[in-house]
């Protein structure tokens, strides 16, 4: 490797990292946090079954699970332009993300949700509580331990997706690394070098992870 | 029996799943201080009397007294079952204990959200009932931590936390090893000698023969017989209730 690759390197780094911590990042955390409310309120309403909701639900599902991300991307940022709706490439991008992430997070809730025993919403019942608490307080705990592995599966599907969204003009990590491979012609390097952030982040993610399952696991060891 | 200190009584009570009907015409009233032991078959609607005097089922048709008012069973508000709830206990067969608390956590959960208890007061009468059911060293146990006979403790604990003028078991013996029944049952003797009004659905001769007050046989959704305890044994009327004490008694031999 030659110095002055070396250096494009070094100088690089910071470039793309920044937007990582600018952009990624915390564009990763709102979108999640919404989706996993998308996720719950989508799945207590299948789990409710009433019927109109659900139709809803269902076909909310439907059409987010059968589209491409980039697609979606697209039709938020640039179509919506198109009859009016202007929204931010951030702000499209988060609510894309959400209303994405959130589809396939109500599935997982769903599941999860049903795994815990109908017998202690019983229980709940005969000792006073009403439907909220019972499914604040026990059930949404217990799924949410269920939910926790696939979910931080999710989380850092998403977090690499977010490379898409250089496509929609957000000065994110991917536009940043593609605007130094323009100017130096280093692709190969500086695509692995970015990739290696990418990489970085998502190692943090799977060891919080790990704690997070850790620590869920305090009681429900066997 | 006397009028004054009937404390439940249910008349009429019917229920169907799909096409067949599990309560036919149920009648039973329940004194105050009373211990009911609830036999049968398998089958024999057992469960589904004590679900829908809890309203865990939903009657088909039915008249429910309860603590001086009286109520249709086929059409309950959701005031009225919260209120009768909370004078009211359930312990289940296989315990339903809350997986994510501990068991002093169990207990305290209806008192804390359920009746908006203070947390020191609801710890401090957790702590009590705990002690009575003999859990009170293992109150920050989980239930995976717990064999199914402290489960059962704690979950009866959990009903008497909550001060109920009755208590409905459904089976709570059944789901455990052999070994760990007598620990469940003495609790439950201490709790009908301090005059505790309770409503037994069990299989367990020895505990209806010696604790319950009155005895009651159901065959294919009704009541067959309904006496006190000593005659339910000694002289049954119905030939099914002598059939079934013999088959009982034979097969624990
Ligand atoms: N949710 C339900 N849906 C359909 N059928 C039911 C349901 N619950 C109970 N049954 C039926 O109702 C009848 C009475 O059931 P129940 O559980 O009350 O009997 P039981 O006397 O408690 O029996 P066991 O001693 O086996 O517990 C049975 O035939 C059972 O199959
Ligand atoms: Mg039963």
């Amino acid at each position: 490797m030659s110095d002055r690759l070396i250096n494009i390197l070094i100088d690089s780094f910071p470039k793309i990292i920044v937007p990582g911590l600018i952009y990624t990042i915390p564009m990763t955390a709102i979108a999640f946090a919404i989706s996993l409310i998308i996720a719950i309120a989508t799945a207590l309403i299948q789990i409710a079954d009433i019927k109109v909701l659900k139709n809803i639900a269902r076909f909310y599902i439907w059409i987010i699970r059968g589209t491409p991300l980039l697609v979606q991307l697209f039709v938020v940022f640039y179509g919506l332009g198109q009859i009016g709706i202007k929204l931010s490439p951030v702000v499209a991008g988060v609510l894309t993300f959400s209303i994405n992430e959130g589809a396939y997070s109500a599935e997982t809730m769903r599941a999860a949700f049903e795994s815990v025993p109908k017998g202690q919403m019983e229980a709940g019942e005969c000792v006073g509580m009403s439907y909220w608490q019972i499914v604040r307080r026990i059930v949404l705990p217990q799924a949410m331990r269920t939910a926790f592995p696939p979910l931080s599966n999710s989380l850092i599907s998403m977090m690499k997706d977010t490379s898409l969204l250089a496509n929609i003009t957000v000065a994110e990590m991917f536009m940043s690394a593609q605007r130094i491979v323009a100017r130096t012609y280093e692709p190969l390097w500086i695509y692995i070098e970015v990739g290696a952030i990418y990489l970085i982040f998502s190692t943090f993610l799977t060891m919080f992870q790990r704690y997070g399952e850790k620590k869920l696991n305090t009681y429900q060891y066997k | 029996m006397s009028e004054e200190n009937l404390l439940i009584s249910v008349s009429g009570l019917r229920k169907r799943f799909n096409d067949v009907e599990v309560l036919k015409d149920v009648n039973l009233s329940i004194t105050k201080g009373d211990v009911i032991a609830i036999l049968g078959s398998s089958g024999s609607g057992k469960t589904t009397l004590l679900r829908c005097m809890n309203f865990l089922e939903k009657a088909d048709a039915g008249q429910l007294f309860f603590d001086g008012s009286t109520y249709d069973l086929s059409d309950m508000d959701r005031k009225s079952i919260v209120s009768i709830r909370k004078k009211t206990g359930f312990v289940f067969q296989n315990y339903n204990l809350f997986r994510n608390k501990s068991a002093l956590q169990n207990v305290t959960e209806g008192l804390i959200t359920g009746r908006k208890m203070n947390k020191e007061k609801a710890v401090q009468i957790a702590r009590q009932q705990l002690d009575k059911v003999g859990m009170l060293d293992r109150q920050d146990h989980y239930p995976s931590q717990l064999s199914g006979g402290q489960q059962q403790r704690v979950a009866i604990a959990r009903a008497m936390a909550t001060d109920p003028e009755i208590i409905y078991f459904d089976e709570p013996t059944s789901a455990l090893d052999p070994e760990l029944i007598g620990e469940v049952l003495s609790v439950m003797r201490d709790l009908a000698s301090s005059g505790m009004t309770m409503a037994v659905v069990t299989h367990e001769m020895n505990f209806a023969r010696n604790v319950s007050t009155r005895s009651v046989f159901m065959d294919g959704g009704v009541i067959v017989e309904d006496k006190p305890t000593r005659d339910f044994f000694e002289a049954p009327d119905s030939e099914r209730t002598k059939k079934f004490i013999n088959f009982i008694e034979e097969s624990r031999k």
